[in-house]
């Protein structure tokens, strides 16, 4: 009675107990403590921090953040248990985990033009695409491999085929010169210069600007919408399917000197969107997710090329990535500031679930982390990129090294942001710990 | 002979009291008002519906007794009937206050035997003649004689001897039914009254009806059935009463009336004046009461408060140097009054500015303005036009995302490309240049080296070049966009083969000439006078140029069309009226509008013909834009005046808005949205929402949205120019401050 008349006189206090799912060295006694209420997020990291070390001597304090009934704490602990109307009676049960910051800013990677595409979907290196129309292969920062040289417009968009590639990688490339372009290179070779490569294949048959090309999970097939309204579909092969039939113009003898290059038609066309296809995915072997600027989110099946799902925004939409539990979410961004996510498995609405609004000018990119089913990043005209936690309506971090409007934004080897803008600059934000 | 006569008198006069009797009896009156008539003299009922009564006379002759007596003298004509009721006489107590009460009693146990006794009597009396005939005469004309009457047979009947006062006097105090006795001195004879008679005298005195069986109270019976009745119970005619008014009645009115006049009858009730009132109460809501149409209440002196209490607190009293700093006021500032204190009512001096104070206050009254304004109370919200909500009429734009920044001055105008991927841009700093819509990137710029006043798409999707006004040229570029086969065909189309000069002789074919741009790579169309608007056809191959009106210029060249596939310059086949600003293409018809300064001309290019003249009203026209169905045109003026014609409904403005302070540089309709805006040099851009009906009864409806700021003013100037997305609800403005912008919804 006299310890609570004690804390009445100081702050009120409740009664938690930390608990983890994080490996044992991250792990404290999980005995219940009394923590006063006002303490925020850095309180509570402290609190951790001081934990660990009491049991570790040699610990060097790291950022949590902490969760409470599946949420993260942004607010002082008091206020969020009014919040949320949790009773301070009871012992509160801290989840805590590492928090999501990137913690080292990497040297910014130099282009000719505007960085315009980001692909870190391989781990050994980063694919950028720029407005000078190359392709640029990173290997790490400021270190660039290969250069992919052939496209006369903008790349608007480039995605890496097979990531775990054996010997050769595959990607492609989208851009405004209405062509889709694969290249294949090796990472494996020790390269000491910028080694430049011309494409294997040209696929053909956009009739304006292409704006996004998605590859099949399995590699054999890529899809690329563009401002012609449609949606192609293209082989990957690098000896032509049709090649019985069809003379081959030139054949391919050595794709490094670059003499002779197939030429690809456009396997089936999935016409429904009534303006530019500025974002296709290719999740599943049999669906295609779009996004449009006639503000729609379509669904397509492959294999009858029909229309499977619509769900109407009212923005028109720039980026579109799938995700989140089991992959089904769907996030968006466009001509707004509010990154939506929809799950189009929530029967009938097509109302978003969640909507991040800390943005303040158009999204132009945004990806799901491929392991987490709650982080996302997402890149704005404004120069920021932002992390997000399904779990909190807040961004968690806020990348600003751009300078000024970023263009591309994804994840590159689970733990780092690689983003591109208009100061042509490619910057890689590492250190996330997820 | 005397007597004889005396005697004829007599009978005659019996005769007639007969008759007398016979009407008194027809006018009956009930029994018991009858027998407190007692005044009347010699009333005898003798009636002869009714069966007992007949018989008994009450003769109220003064001779005999008393008159409590003569009550009771009521004579029986039948002695012999008399003894049943002596037998029961016995029992009865000569007590005549006590007869009542007992009476009551034997009535109940009686009535059974007794009546049918009296039935008998009843019919038997009739026969029964009086003995006497004299007839009704008075007893006193038989005083003297020694016969009291006739008989029937006309004998004379003998006075019987009469006994002395003190013998009748014993034999009453013996007989113990001396009460019921009662001397008839007509007959002369001693009648006592029968039980049954007492009982029926008794009834009477009570005032009940002389039988004990008759109900005076007895249930109506209301034998007539009056419902369903067709006819008339009286086959009478209507009486004449009915329908003539009645002139009792209208006296009666007129006396009502001239009462009324003389007001002695009043209508409504005299108003109760409220006991007390409130003498420091807001009268400004009295008008009312006053009854008076220009009723001003006087102005109101403020209330006293504490401090002209003559003993105020001291808080009120102020200091020497409060009084002090009074002195630095101004005479309107300083206080009126100073509180002072005093020890007493007596000490207080008589107030120097009373005089003065009174003096002003009349002078307020009389100059107090004596006038009511007469305002409508009319709420301004009513006013307003029931609009539909914004909310419901999105999307619109609303906000900038999205900045073209490059140009170092001014740009003049912008054009969108058709599929909305590009936009072009003019500048005074002499350069076009092609913008990404999505990105802000600029993509080309031609350098031109003299402001661009006008840049214009072609319509076409498959031709990306663009038309561009600089000073007195019109180039053709080619923005390089489209794949590879479009560019070859534009190539081809833009190779001007031979150069045409104007030639003097032929005015008509050659107003301008075609040159070709290498530095540019287009053509160069130069005509003899700066340009000052570009328009394309739908179709891609026609050009329309319009060079700013002069008046000292002929100005039936001041608008040339070109065709670029043939590389051919024509003037419109029209007369020119007005000085030509902008001119237009039809969106979907060969029509063609011609917007001078004060009007709209709209001529059929087929017909060659004026087909409308829209009157704008306006001072300086400064452009025009047409409705995509192509049936509605909006006007910007440069005094800010934005006019809506429809041309179905007249050719004077369906709506004139004015919503800009300075001109309208530019308006621009929507391709697809309800969409229409203006931009002004005022720096900001009013976008609007024009729903037109395809039913033609309904009117268009016309809500505005938003007003589009940002923009910075430079040199006076503010937006130059504003286009439309054509496919999403955005709107880019060029702005005087070298920036466009891009309003996203």
């Amino acid at each position: 009675m006299a310890m609570d008349g004690d804390t009445e006189e100081n702050s009120r206090r409740v009664q938690a107990r930390f608990v983890t799912k994080l490996n044992p060295p991250f792990k404290v006694p999980a005995t219940s403590i009394a923590i006063p209420s006002n303490l925020t997020r850095l309180g509570l990291s402290t609190i951790v921090n001081n934990l660990l070390q009491a049991e570790n001597p040699d610990w060097e304090p790291l950022p949590f953040d902490f969760l409470i009934d599946g949420e993260l704490v942004r607010m002082s602990l008091e206020k969020f248990l009014l919040a949320k109307g949790i009773s301070a009676e009871k012992i509160l049960e801290i989840e805590y985990i590492k928090a999501v910051v990137p913690r080292k800013e990497e040297e910014p990677s130099i282009h000719d033009d505007w960085v315009s595409a980001v692909d870190g979907s391989s781990p050994g290196f980063v694919l950028t695409g720029c407005y000078d129309g190359l392709g640029r292969v990173w290997k790490a920062a400021g270190e660039c491999t290969h250069i992919l040289e052939g496209h006369s417009g903008a790349i608007t968009s480039a995605s890496i085929i097979n990531p775990e590639g054996e010997e050769y990688v595959t990607v492609a490339t989208a851009s405004k010169d209405q062509t889709v372009r694969l290249w294949k290179f090796s990472t494996e070779e020790p390269v000491n210069s910028r080694l430049k490569i011309r494409p294997f294949k040209i696929l053909r048959g956009h009739k304006a600007s292409v704006q996004s090309v998605s590859a099949q999970t399995s590699g054999d097939m890529v899809c690329s919408g563009g401002w012609d309204c449609t949606i192609s579909l293209w082989q990957t092969n690098e000896i032509n399917t049709e090649g019985d039939l069809v003379p081959i113009k030139k054949k391919k003898t050595n794709y490094q000197a670059g003499e002779s290059q197939l030429e690809g038609e456009a396997v089936s066309t999935l016409v429904g969107h009534t303006q530019c296809v500025s974002s296709v995915k290719w999740p599943q072997r049999d669906t295609i997710y779009s996004a449009s600027w006639d503000h729609s989110i379509r669904r397509w099946d492959v294999e009858t090329g029909k229309n499977l799902l619509d769900i109407f925004c009212g923005k028109s939409l720039n980026c579109l990535d799938l995700g989140g539990e089991s992959s089904m979410l769907i996030v968006a961004g466009g001509s707004d500031p509010i990154l939506r996510i929809w799950d189009p498995r929530k029967p009938g609405t097509s109302a978003p679930v969640f909507q991040f609004s800390s943005h303040t000018s158009w999204i132009s990119a945004c990806k799901w982390h491929d392991k987490s089913w709650f982080h996302l990043v997402s890149a704005s005209y404004d120069g920021k990129v932002m992390l997000w936690d399904l779990r909190t309506a807040w961004p968690l971090a806020v990348i600003d090294s751009h300078k000024d409007k970023v263009l591309c934004a994804d994840w590159w080897k689970g733990g780092s942001i690689v983003s591109g803008g208009v100061d042509s600059k490619l910057r890689i934000s590492s250190g996330i710990s997820i | 002979m005397v007597r004889a006569g005396k005697e004829k008198e007599k009978e005659s006069s019996v005769v007639k009291s007969e008759k007398l009797k016979m009407k008194k009896t027809k006018d009956l009156k009930p029994l018991e008002t009858q027998l407190q008539d007692q005044d009347t003299p010699n009333i005898s009922d003798s009636d002869s519906d009714s069966d007992s009564d007949s018989d008994y006379d009450v003769d109220f002759s003064e001779d005999d007794g008393s008159e409590s007596e003569d009550y009771e003298s009521l004579r029986d004509s039948e002695t012999g009937r008399s003894d049943s009721s002596q037998d029961e006489g016995d029992v009865d107590t000569g007590d005549n206050d006590g007869l009542a009460n007992d009476h009551s009693n034997e009535e109940q146990s009686e009535s059974s035997d007794v009546h049918p006794g009296v039935e008998e009597s009843d019919s038997s009396e009739d026969e029964v003649a009086p003995r006497n005939t004299i007839g009704d005469v008075p007893l006193e004309w038989y005083q003297d004689e020694k016969h009291i009457g006739y008989d029937i047979t006309g004998k004379k009947i003998k006075k019987k001897e009469r006994e002395d006062k003190l013998q009748s006097f014993l034999a009453s105090a013996d007989d113990s039914k001396n009460w019921r006795k009662i001397n008839d001195e007509y007959n002369d004879e001693v009648v006592e009254l029968r039980k049954e008679e007492t009982k029926l005298i008794r009834r009477m005195l009570a005032g009940k009806a002389p039988h004990a069986d008759f109900d005076p109270y007895a249930p109506y019976v209301d034998w007539f059935k009056w419902d369903d009745a067709k006819h008339p119970l009286s086959n009478a005619p209507e009486p004449k009463r009915r329908f003539i008014p009645s002139k009792w009645e209208h006296k009666k009115v007129v006396a009502y009336r001239r009462a009324i006049r003389k007001g002695l009858i009043k209508f409504d009730k005299p108003k109760e004046e409220p006991p007390v009132y409130l003498l420091w109460g807001d009268e400004s809501n009295s008008t009312e009461k006053s009854g008076h149409l220009a009723y001003i209440p006087a102005p109101k002196p403020k209330l006293p408060g504490h401090e002209e209490s003559y003993n105020p607190s001291s808080e009120y009293i102020p200091t020497q140097e409060e009084i002090n700093s009074y002195q630095l006021m101004y005479e309107e500032d300083r206080p009126k009054f100073i509180p002072k204190s005093f020890t007493s009512m007596r000490n207080i001096p008589a107030y120097e500015n009373a005089v003065k104070e009174s003096f002003e206050r009349c002078l307020d009254l009389y100059l107090c303005p004596r006038v009511r304004k007469k305002r409508i109370n009319i709420d301004p919200e009513s006013l307003k036009p029931k609009l539909p909500s914004r909310k419901d009429l999105r999307p619109y734009p609303t906000s900038c995302y999205l900045e073209y920044r490059g140009h170092t001055d001014a740009v003049l105008s912008v054009s969108v490309e058709p599929s909305g991927q590009w936009i072009a841009s003019g500048s005074m700093d002499g350069t076009v240049r092609v913008w990404e819509v999505e990105t802000g990137r600029c993509l080309r710029v031609w350098n031109v080296d003299e402001a661009v006043k006008c840049v214009a798409w072609n319509p076409v999707r498959e031709l990306p070049i663009l038309a561009a006004a600089v000073g007195p040229d019109v180039f053709i570029l080619n923005t390089g966009l489209g794949n590879e086969e479009e560019q070859e065909r534009i190539r081809e189309l833009i190779n001007v083969k031979t150069t045409t000069s104007p030639d003097d002789s032929d005015n008509t074919a050659s107003i301008a000439s075609w040159h070709q741009d290498d530095k540019h790579s287009g053509i160069r169309l130069r005509h003899f006078k700066s340009v000052s608007s570009v328009e394309w056809h739908r179709k891609g191959d026609y050009l329309s140029t319009v060079m700013p009106a002069d008046i000292l210029f002929k100005h039936h060249l001041a608008i040339v069309v070109h065709q670029i596939s043939k590389k051919l310059t024509q003037r419109i086949p029209f007369k020119l009226h007005g000085l030509p600003v902008t001119s237009v293409f039809h969106p979907t018809r060969s029509i063609f509008f011609i917007a001078t300064k004060k009007n709209v001309r709209v001529y059929e290019l087929v017909k060659q013909k004026l087909i409308k003249k829209l009157e704008t009203g306006l001072r300086e026209v400064s452009s025009i834009a047409i409705h995509p169905a192509g049936d509605n045109v909006i006007v910007g003026s440069r005094e800010g005046k934005l006019c809506w014609f429809d041309m179905d409904l007249s050719s004077q403005p369906y709506r004139t808005l004015k919503c800009h302070p300075k001109d309208i540089t530019s308006v621009a309709f929507h391709r697809s949205y309800p969409l229409f805006a203006s931009c002004s040099d005022d720096c900001t851009a009013y976008v609007f929402h024009g729903t037109v009906y395809s039913d033609l009864n309904q009117n268009p409806l016309i809500v505005p949205l938003e007003i589009l700021r940002g923009h910075k003013s430079s040199n006076g100037r503010g937006v130059m120019d504003c286009k439309f997305h054509p496919r999403q609800p955005w709107l880019f403005t060029a702005g005087a401050d070298s920036v466009i912008k891009l309003y996203c919804h």
